[in-house]
């Protein structure tokens, strides 16, 4: 925090609960250009969300909270995966991001 | 009957009648058939292309995707080394450098791991490993490192 700076609006907080093998919520909208942090939470393993295409991944160790910050570039479906192995359905572990104007 | 069809009956009938209940080698005509039979009829899905090209980062991220389920037979270098049972199981787990196993299209490779080999020990690993992680692993099958380079699976005592 800078004393004197006018104050700037914080990026929103988006909290996501990981646990094997869902993502909640399993689907975000968010605005091209606007800043967002993404806040990961496992209630149990180890887990990650990486979306390849926007070049976001966050991991989060075994019962913690971890969190990135990001500003989409591009509008469209991007669909982020777990990106720490987890066990038996950790390639069903979805969450799909819709980037919108 | 469609001739696809029709391969497919004379194939599934050649492979039972060679199908034993004992877990003995396979003969060489045995593997002939088989394996011709899971090149050209089974294993599907020939012409869907990679979608990853095979960057270095790309491979490394197959390297680590192969690591939590497959190195237990394939080994860390998918040419089975450390992994015990090798010698004991029968349809033999094959080298993943073999030429049987390089002829595959990369399309057939993710089927393969999609899907596995019923009824070889191979299982299918859709859900267990996502799409974008079966691609990068088909990346590192064309590009495996050096028999016994990469020492021994940890799950093993050594």
């Amino acid at each position: 925090m800078v004393y004197g700076a006018a104050p700037e609006a914080q990026p929103r907080r988006i909290e996501i609960t990981a646990k094997r093998f869902s993502f909640d919520p399993g689907e975000l909208t968010l605005k091209r250009g606007e800043p967002v942090v993404l806040v990961l939470k496992s209630v149990d393993v180890a887990h990650g969300l990486r979306f390849r295409e926007l070049g976001v991944d966050v991991k989060v160790g075994k019962g913690a909270e971890s969190e990135v910050e990001f500003t989409p570039g591009k509008t469209g479906d991007f669909v982020g995966h777990c990106s720490v192995f987890c066990g038996g359905g950790h390639g069903s572990m979805k969450l799909t991001l819709h980037v919108v104007e | 009957m469609t001739p696809r069809r029709a391969i497919v009956v004379v194939a599934a009938a050649a492979i039972l009648a060679l199908a034993g209940c004992k877990a003995t080698p396979p003969s060489a005509f045995e593997t002939w058939v088989v394996t011709a039979a899971k090149h050209h009829v089974f294993v599907g899905n020939r012409s869907q292309q990679n979608p990853f090209p095979a960057t270095p980062e790309v491979i490394a991220e197959g390297k680590e995707a192969f690591s939590h389920y497959c190195v237990a037979c394939h080994g860390l270098d998918g040419q089975n080394t450390g992994v015990p049972f090798v010698g004991h199981i029968s349809p033999p787990i094959p080298s993943l450098a073999s030429p049987d196993v390089q002829r595959y299209a990369d399309g057939q490779l993710k089927w393969v791991i999609d899907n596995g080999i019923w009824p070889s020990g191979m299982p299918g690993s859709k859900g267990t490993l996502s799409d974008e992680e079966i691609w990068t692993i088909v990346a590192f099958l064309r590009h495996l490192p050096p028999a016994g380079s990469q020492g021994e699976p940890e799950m093993y005592p050594h």
